[in-house]
């Protein structure tokens, strides 16, 4: 019987697993109906525009399209990497995100186990309300409201800090390049701290309630139940979000760095998506712009893929 | 279940035939309205219509709407506007303005490289004719009588390097100008408090203006319980030419943008690195640490310069007259006359000011409107501007309606009647019940007709003088001149090339990239320089000297002169 089955043609073989395969796909007919059209939406939104690609390998005028632009090989990324504007920009981008990476971490974590803490259910979620609500203001609001608090004259912390007598004559916050990074981190902490909480008071949430009763017979006190507990229970959140977010380290934010980039602080101001829009749109220098983009896509794709596998060897946490 | 299956299938058909109604309804109105309107208007015989006493245009009764983009930030016309509503019956034309939000060069590029025209376009001519997008005009103007006299003294100054016309051009085409009232350009301008103040002296150097300027300010620290500002330099982006320009009108010369020209020899150089430039940051350096500037000054947008000025609070800054416009009207609408501006000729000592331009029989040539490719009915649209450019309706958009919004003088000139100069002076009102948008977003007459009456009320002699406050003729009686731009110098003729903030530069190329980092490096050191310690000053100033020479000009200069030569010839 098993020498009959082993002679079989491999033809055969493939045949049968192929009508295995078929079969499977009928009769999940309805949810490749379903997933079609996000397939379709990905592909037109997310994929067709890397064509545009092309156009970092060109001398691109947009006169002449792909087809007539002179092709040049690396030579506008040989050009980004001479410029030293470049490499602030770089600089700037990496300094402010990672000042973000770890501000955003430890409030909305830091917020999220002291709101979790709280017994009084109203009073939580007035605060949590309340603590969320700065991220639906869009950042020229926001920015409005930091210079206004930030002027030299009659600024709030210029007066608070005169009126404790720290200082004894206003400081002009946004034109001293050493505070810029600072107030861009904070001023992000300000207004995602209480959104990105969600999440953590979520994950903690869906603990397991009879785990803080066994800590508490053990004599745990309250810090001891967040340390033990709480905080291990939501690490795996915790590092799926930070290998999403190392994904996005070369995304600083723009609206804050381009409202407040005067002169002054230029150059600590500038990221690489407005080294982007300076010299792509503004200049027309399109191709340039694509190869910053370019650099920009292929470092986080490296991050993502790097976090994800150091995690998965350390944690056994993947993302994918 | 299978009930659910037909309500279900019911509630979708009864959605799907909702949508294709709701979706043909405006159509469908359209074709309803049509005769209604058409009917009031017998065809042969020339009607006019009763309350303008204008001519409807032939195709009246097809409505066609225009989008049209333009460059400058601003508010477009509610569709209520009565002037707009009229033209709109008269033409069958819409013209739907969209204003620019944001950075005009980021939306040009966006506009470009999407290819998501408009139907005409008033912004940066060039990005848009070497993309393609915009359609030769020179074959079509001649069949449009009115368009074609306005431009065709100017042909050679509208044809491109292409050899095509691609731009009917806004301002300034007049053969017979008006004179110069007030400076709307580049200047040294102060409040006129601190001249009635200090009995009427007209300040020519730095040291003149500052002193009249710290002296008023020593006197009145508050100006109506707000702190006096005493010297106000705008920074907030493409703006910041209020902080970079300024050295080379005190070398006398006029607005050539980026460089100074030599008025002799017509060679281009850098001024920002001159000794004028030196001694004009020093100076603005002193004034800082007197406290005439203040620090705040650099890091305010746009909205807060003008607000603070609105406030009657700021004595002096150096900007251009379009750009603090808004400041002024909010002041004369209270009332606060003596916290207006006026502009003085500060210059290097015994240097001729050379602020004011007088039209030299040129124009830009691609300062106007372009008609892109996406248009959707380009012979519409080219005739509705011709039908605008006749003088009556020119007078309506401007003037409005004889005996309700302006009288005719004996000597044959015009004045407003008082409810209409309230509109004018009111922004919001002046948009919304004055044909003003329209008139000054499309082609149009300015200066005088070929009879020497006033296009305007702004190009009207009459007018501006019947207009003017009390508080202003007893200011311009104390210095015994008729307007306040007779402060400055008489209006100069430029040479052919003027001037060179107009010209093009190919995007990319090194002239481009060479006066970006240029202007860059600019923008970078002079707020440092002005709020450095007075003894860090000349360090600073040599590393930006430094600077400036690292970043090679030559290629932006080279190609400034070559153009200099080329329109010269």
């Amino acid at each position: 019987m098993t020498e009959n089955s082993v002679a079989l043609p491999k033809a055969v073989v493939r045949r049968k697993k192929w009508e295995r395969k078929i079969k499977l796909y009928k009769s999940q007919k309805s949810l490749f109906a379903m997933i079609l059209p996000w397939m379709i939406m990905t592909f037109i939104f997310s994929y067709l525009p890397l064509t545009g690609w092309i156009m970092a390998f060109q001398n691109f005028k947009p006169a002449k399209g792909y087809w007539g632009s002179k092709f040049v090989g690396f030579d506008q990324f040989a050009f980004l990497f001479r410029e030293a504007g470049f490499w602030r920009a770089f600089r700037n981008t990496l300094a402010m995100s990672t000042l973000n990476l770890i501000f955003g971490f430890v409030f909305a974590i830091g917020f999220a186990l002291l709101l979790n803490e709280i017994r009084n259910r109203f009073f939580k979620r007035v605060v949590q309300t309340v603590s969320y609500l700065p991220h639906f203001l869009s950042w020229i609001i926001v920015c409005g409201l930091i210079s206004n608090i930030l002027s030299s004259s009659d600024g709030t912390l210029n007066n608070l800090l005169m009126w404790l007598g720290v200082i004894d004559k206003p400081i002009l916050w946004l034109g001293i390049p050493k505070y810029f990074w600072w107030i861009v981190a904070f001023s992000n902490v300000w207004k995602e701290m209480g959104w990105n909480s969600i999440i953590y008071l979520a994950a903690m949430s869906a603990i397991d309630t009879s785990l803080y009763e066994a800590c508490e017979i053990d004599g745990g006190s309250r810090y001891r139940k967040m340390w033990h507990i709480t905080l291990p229970g939501i690490r795996p959140t915790i590092i799926v979000l930070l290998i999403m977010n190392l994904g996005f380290i070369l995304n600083a934010g723009f609206e804050v760095q381009y409202l407040f980039g005067r002169g002054l602080i230029m150059d600590v101001s500038e990221t690489i998506d407005i080294f982007v829009l300076k010299y792509g749109i503004t200049l027309g220098n399109y191709s340039l712009a694509t190869a910053a983009g370019i650099f920009k896509s292929v470092i986080s794709i490296f991050m993502i893929v790097t976090t994800n596998y150091l995690s998965g060897k350390i944690e056994d946490e993947k993302l994918f | 279940m299978k009930q659910f299956r037909r309500i279900s299938a019911f509630i979708l058909i009864s959605c799907l035939i909702l949508m294709v109604a709701a979706c043909m309804k405006p159509k469908n109105t359209v074709g309803e309205k049509t005769p209604g309107t058409a009917t009031p208007k017998p065809q042969g015989n020339v009607v006019r219509d009763e309350e303008t006493g204008l001519v409807p245009m032939a195709d009246a009764g097809d409505p066609i709407t225009f989008k049209v983009f333009i460059r400058d930030p601003s508010t477009a016309p509610s569709k209520s506007n009565p002037v707009l509503k009229k033209i709109t019956e008269l033409t069958g034309v819409t013209i739907d303005f969209e204003f620019l939000v944001g950075d005009l060069a980021q939306k040009q590029g966006v506009m470009i490289a999407s290819e998501d025209y408009p139907d005409a376009i008033f912004a940066e001519a060039s990005p848009f004719i070497d993309a393609g997008a915009f359609i030769p005009l020179e074959d079509k103007l001649p069949q449009y009588p009115n368009l074609y006299a306005h431009y065709a003294p100017f042909a050679d100054d509208m044809t491109a390097k292409d050899g095509h016309q691609y731009i009917l051009e806004l301002y300034s085409v007049t053969t017979k100008t008006a004179p110069i009232f007030t400076d709307s350009g580049p200047g040294f301008f102060i409040q006129k408090a601190v001249l009635e103040e200090a009995g009427y002296p007209i300040p020519r150097t730095l040291d003149e203006y500052f002193k009249l300027i710290e002296a008023y300010k020593a006197k009145y620290p508050l100006i109506d319980g707000m702190k006096t500002v005493g010297f106000e330099i705008l920074c907030d982006g493409w703006r910041d030419f209020c902080l970079m320009n300024p050295p080379q009108h005190l070398m006398g010369a006029g607005n050539d943008g980026n460089v100074y020209v030599d008025p002799v020899t017509l060679k281009a150089s850098l001024y920002q690195t001159s000794d004028t430039a030196r001694n004009y940051y020093r100076k603005l350096n002193e004034e800082y640490h007197k406290g005439i500037i203040e620090a705040e000054t650099f890091t305010q947008n746009y909205d807060q310069y003008i607000n603070k000025m609105s406030n009657g609070v700021v004595l002096g800054f150096f900007d251009q007259g379009w750009d603090f416009m808004a400041a002024e009207n909010v002041l004369r609408a209270e009332g606060k006359f003596n916290r207006t501006y006026v502009a003085v000729p500060i210059t290097n000592p015994g240097v001729t000011d050379s602020y004011l331009d007088s039209p030299n029989g040129n124009i830009p040539g691609f300062n106007g409107i372009g008609i892109t490719k996406k248009c959707k009915n380009v012979d519409r649209l080219l005739a509705f501007y011709d039908w605008l450019l006749q003088e009556d309706v020119q007078n309506y958009l401007q003037w409005g309606i004889e005996g309700k919004d302006y009288i005719d003088l004996e000597n044959g000139g015009k004045v407003l009647t008082p409810e209409r100069r309230d509109i004018i002076n009111d922004e919001a009102k002046k948009r919304e019940l004055t044909g003003h948008v329209l008139w000054n977003y499309s082609p149009k007459r300015q200066g005088l007709y070929e009879n020497g009456e006033p296009c305007s009320p702004s190009d009207s002699e009459d007018e501006y003088l019947a207009s003017l406050s009390e508080y202003d003729q007893n200011f311009l009686k104390s210095y015994n001149i008729k307007y306040p731009a007779q402060l400055l110098s008489p209006p100069v003729v430029r040479p052919a090339y003027y001037p060179v903030w107009s010209m093009i530069f190919e995007e990319g190329s090194s002239a481009r990239v060479a006066v970006n980092k240029m202007v860059e490096t600019c923008r970078k050191y002079y707020p440092r320089l002005i709020l450095s310690n007075l003894d860090e000053f000349d360090g600073l100033w040599q590393e930006f000297v430094a600077e400036i020479e690292h970043n090679d000009v030559k290629p932006y200069l080279e190609e400034v002169n070559r153009q200099i030569k080329q329109r010269m010839n």
